[in-house]
């Protein structure tokens, strides 16, 4: 049979990248038996003066966007300027610290005419690496995902994997994970009104952010081990109970929180420079967010109350009480908004989870060895960016066959290329942001 | 396990099913021909009784066999997550028609199926390369790109000047060469 | 840059430290240490990396001492003092003074990529600030920084602009490898798009491992690249740059 008929390869042309061969390595050293490479032997580089001098200032140094010859419908018609239009590439390296995002914006003047978000500057093969790693490897490598809520990340993955074997998690296992995990996403909405107001040039919430998020994640520190990537959650429970420091440091941080959120959230809620550049940008509909698959804090802004924990209760979560704020109007404000509401929910969930914490076992008895059933599995939490999901099949063998993560940031992102166009380029940073995208999760 | 939705499925949907429903604790899983994914969908997106809003993950899967493209809906009216199974694509042409047509945001999702697989969504507007960069020539998430220590030495991998450390190895040197197949199913 | 080693000093030091019936899985508990019975510092000697030039660091090994306190009242944490040999003062005066300079105000740019860079905002915030040591200023832009501090996972993708980056910013200049994945691709050893280890397309002179390092080991290596450049004395040119990666790895 023929190969499959996919577009037409492009051209290479990256200059920047063949600079810094390695062949270049064979170079003679100058100073005996030298092994180093050393950057001055390489060719000279693009920046060099004398290059520039001796080259036209043609379509040959700065290559075209895109370097090859364009081959879809949707590209060719981006990659086409129209009268008075121009490109600006927002590249992969940018101050607004969202992680490797590079948007190619299309601008009539200032205002945005059409926008291509260009991915994958942080895609590191995790479904492939854990296709080819045991259960317990797989929690561990699906961490660094969505950084800033490691335990949102493994939660999909052991809920899926309890299913393929049927197991059941012990009542205080679940009160720990939602404990850490509300705790966690506290800390994510936090760093996000940080980021939010860093975008649009605020330098104080980021600082007092940061302070927030240093003590939780101290706090979880003691509890898990790690102060990012914890691994912690497990098939069956989580990796060890609570402790002595945890909840000290824990019940220091709550008897002040309350009040520390509405300190930090009374800094950008009635700044009137903040409210005016978010108020009515970027605005989503309910019907557009649900054709993109939108979910989470961006859905319930625009008027959708779909909350997996309410939705399809997983965990201890039925017997909760806390509720889902929602807003209608769908701009960036109201985005932020509900991340503020959030955070109160959560405080209100840790507060039950305090009182109401069980005793017993925190992980299930299980093998060693895992070997689930052949199978396949879907799972799904509410992270702090949306609904995260782990669809896995499992063949018998002690890997499992094909680990496919969902990722919300994924799917916030695609709405990009609604939001932007029609308003002006200092909105841009207001919008990305608003949608709390986290590049980690959306490149895998 | 909705037992409801299960009559209600089978009443909508009962010529283009190719298996029973299949339950299992909160999933209901239903295997289609590809051909038949836009008229399913649409139904499953349209019906008063049925409401599948919110679309919740489109995946690829290689079997080692056949290809598939699995779809993950959510509706209001039930609590069971719904799996659609796109059954049968071919591992050496995969095509499959978009849906794109009912969701958006499904264009997105489909590129990285098209990256990682080379399944290939007619009625895509934009079926390019997402994550991988755009002059990439292999398929990494397929069983027969192999991922042994050293990405450099797969047949697939080291494409990259920065990846290719040493001529790649023969895949009968690799002990976990050979396409892993999934079991009956 | 250094593997803690639990030698037979440390067990014993630690066993003596910890109560009986503190062992249980998750419970430790908190043991009040008045400042009179600390624990002497772990001494880590450094036998991993040694450099390659036989003049750097007198001809012997850098130093045995890792904690900071005891570093910086050695005689490498006091290397400020001038050589007077003739060789040294006469072609490179203004470029050690200029070192020195440097040396206490590196500016790094911001090239956080993913979950490291966390950690390396974290150790700019306020609990633990970098900006005692001159480092606060991150610039956006290359043409103005010192430090290329790359904090996170390189992917193949990245690595185009990553090099740009690197040759637009204005020597003399410094990288530091800040995580395991850029120390060697940590994690993601196994994967078909991440650069295993960033000393394969840039010269690195600190390397940092932890998956992420803590705030203070990004301090600590900041320290110690200062300390990098002040030893080098304005001989930026002909530094030795990180372990050699040999060509069949």
């Amino acid at each position: 049979m023929p190969a499959p008929q996919h577009p037409p390869r492009p051209q290479t042309a990256r200059p920047a990248a063949s600079a810094a061969s390695p062949a270049s390595a064979a170079s003679p050293a100058s100073k005996g038996a030298r092994r180093t490479r050393r950057p001055a032997e390489r060719q000279p580089s693009l920046d060099d003066p004398r290059i520039m001098l001796d080259r036209q200032i043609s379509s040959d140094l700065y290559e075209p966007i895109p370097p090859y010859p364009t081959r879809t419908e949707r590209e060719a018609e981006f990659y086409t300027l129209g009268d008075g239009e121009m490109f600006l590439n927002v590249g992969p390296h940018h101050p607004a610290t969202h992680g490797v995002l590079r948007l190619v914006l299309k601008l009539s003047g200032e205002q945005i005419v059409d926008v291509d978000p260009v991915l994958g500057y942080l895609h590191r093969g995790v479904e492939k690496i854990c296709e080819n790693s045991d259960y317990y490897h797989v929690i561990d490598q699906v961490d660094p995902l969505e950084y800033l809520s490691s335990l949102f990340q493994e939660w999909p993955a052991v809920l899926s994997f309890e299913k393929l074997m049927d197991v059941e998690v012990p009542r205080r296992a679940e009160y720990i994970r939602v404990l850490s995990g509300e705790l966690l996403r506290i800390s994510s909405h936090i760093l996000y009104m940080g980021f939010l107001a860093l975008d649009l040039g605020g330098l104080t919430p980021i600082l007092y952010g940061f302070i927030e998020r240093d003590e939780i994640v101290e706090m979880l520190a003691a509890l898990t081990g790690a102060r990012m990537l914890f691994n912690y959650f497990r098939i069956g429970g989580v990796n060890g109970d609570l402790n002595h420091e945890f909840m000290s440091r824990l019940g220091d941080w709550m008897s002040r929180a309350g009040r520390q959120t509405e300190a930090n959230a009374g800094l950008l809620n009635e700044n009137e420079i903040f409210v005016r550049r978010m108020r009515g940008v970027g605005t989503l509909d309910r019907a557009t967010a649900l054709s993109y698959g939108v979910t989470g804090g961006n859905l319930r802004a625009s008027g959708v109350p779909f909350d997996v924990r309410r939705a399809h209760p997983y965990s201890i979560y039925p017997e909760l009480e806390f509720n889902i704020p929602t807003r209608d109007e769908g701009d960036s404000l109201a985005r932020y908004l509900i991340r503020v509401d959030e955070i109160r929910e959560s405080l209100k969930i840790i507060d039950q989870c305090l009182h109401n914490m069980p005793d017993g076992p925190v992980m299930a008895k299980l093998p060693r060895l895992l070997r689930p059933r052949p199978g396949r599995a879907w799972g799904a939490v509410e992270g702090p960016r949306g609904m995260l999901g782990v669809y896995a099949i499992s063949d018998g063998s002690d890997q499992p066959f094909r680990f496919r993560i969902h990722d919300p940031s994924f799917v916030n992102l695609e709405t990009v290329t609604t939001l932007l166009p029609g308003h002006l380029l200092a909105d841009t940073m207001a919008v990305v942001a608003s949608l709390d995208p986290v590049m980690g999760g959306i490149d895998k | 396990m909705d037992r409801s939705l299960r009559s209600r499925l089978e009443a909508r949907l009962g010529d283009y099913l190719r298996a029973p429903v299949y339950q299992r604790n909160d999933e209901t899983e239903i295997r289609i021909d590809p051909g038949a994914v836009p008229e399913v969908l649409r139904l499953l997106h349209d019906s008063v009784d049925l409401r599948f809003e919110i679309l919740a993950d489109l995946a690829g899967v290689d079997t080692g066999e056949v290809m598939q493209v699995v779809y993950h809906l959510w509706s209001p009216m039930s609590f069971d997550w719904l799996r659609i199974v796109a059954d049968g694509l071919s591992r050496d042409d995969p095509r499959a028609p978009s849906a794109t047509f009912l969701w958006i945001g499904a264009e997105w999702l489909e590129r990285e199926a098209y990256d990682m697989f080379g399944i290939i969504f007619e009625g895509n507007r934009d079926l390019r390369r997402i994550f991988m960069p755009p002059d990439y020539t292999s398929f990494p998430l397929r069983k027969d790109f192999l991922l042994p220590d050293d990405a450099a030495r797969s047949p697939g991998g080291g494409v990259r000047h920065v990846e290719r450390t040493h001529a790649p190895a023969t895949l009968a040197d690799d002990p976990k060469a050979g396409i892993r197949r999934a079991p009956v199913s | 840059m250094a593997v803690v080693d639990r030698g037979s000093k440390g067990r014993a030091a630690a066993a003596k430290a910890t109560p009986a019936g503190a062992k249980a899985a998750g419970n430790r508990q908190v043991v009040a240490v008045t400042p009179g019975q600390l624990a002497a510092p772990i001494i880590v000697p450094n036998t991993l990396w040694q450099s390659s030039n036989p003049l750097a660091y007198d001809g012997g090994r850098p130093t045995d001492v890792t904690h900071l306190r005891e570093f910086g009242q050695t005689d490498a944490g006091r290397n400020d003092a001038v050589r007077w040999g003739a060789l040294q003062v006469i072609p490179t005066n203004a470029d050690y003074i200029l070192d020195l300079i440097r040396a206490n105000s590196l500016w790094p740019l911001l090239s956080g990529l993913a979950c490291c860079a966390f950690e390396m905002m974290s150790a700019a915030t306020s609990k633990n600030d970098m900006d005692r040591w001159g480092m606060f200023p991150f610039r956006a832009s290359p043409r103005q920084a010192d430090v290329l501090i790359v904090a996170g996972t390189l992917t193949t993708k990245m690595s185009g602009p990553l090099v740009r980056l690197w040759e637009q910013m204005p020597e003399p200049k410094w990288c530091v490898a800040l995580g395991d994945c850029t120390v060697s691709g940590g994690r993601y050893k196994r994967s078909y798009s991440v650069v295993q280890g960033i000393d394969r397309v840039m010269p690195v002179d600190v390397y940092i491992p932890g998956c992420p390092p803590r705030p203070e080991g990004l301090i600590y290596g900041m320290l110690q690249l200062g300390q990098l450049v002040k030893d080098r004395r304005g001989h930026w040119n002909e530094r030795e740059i990180g372990p050699t990666v040999p060509d069949d790895i």
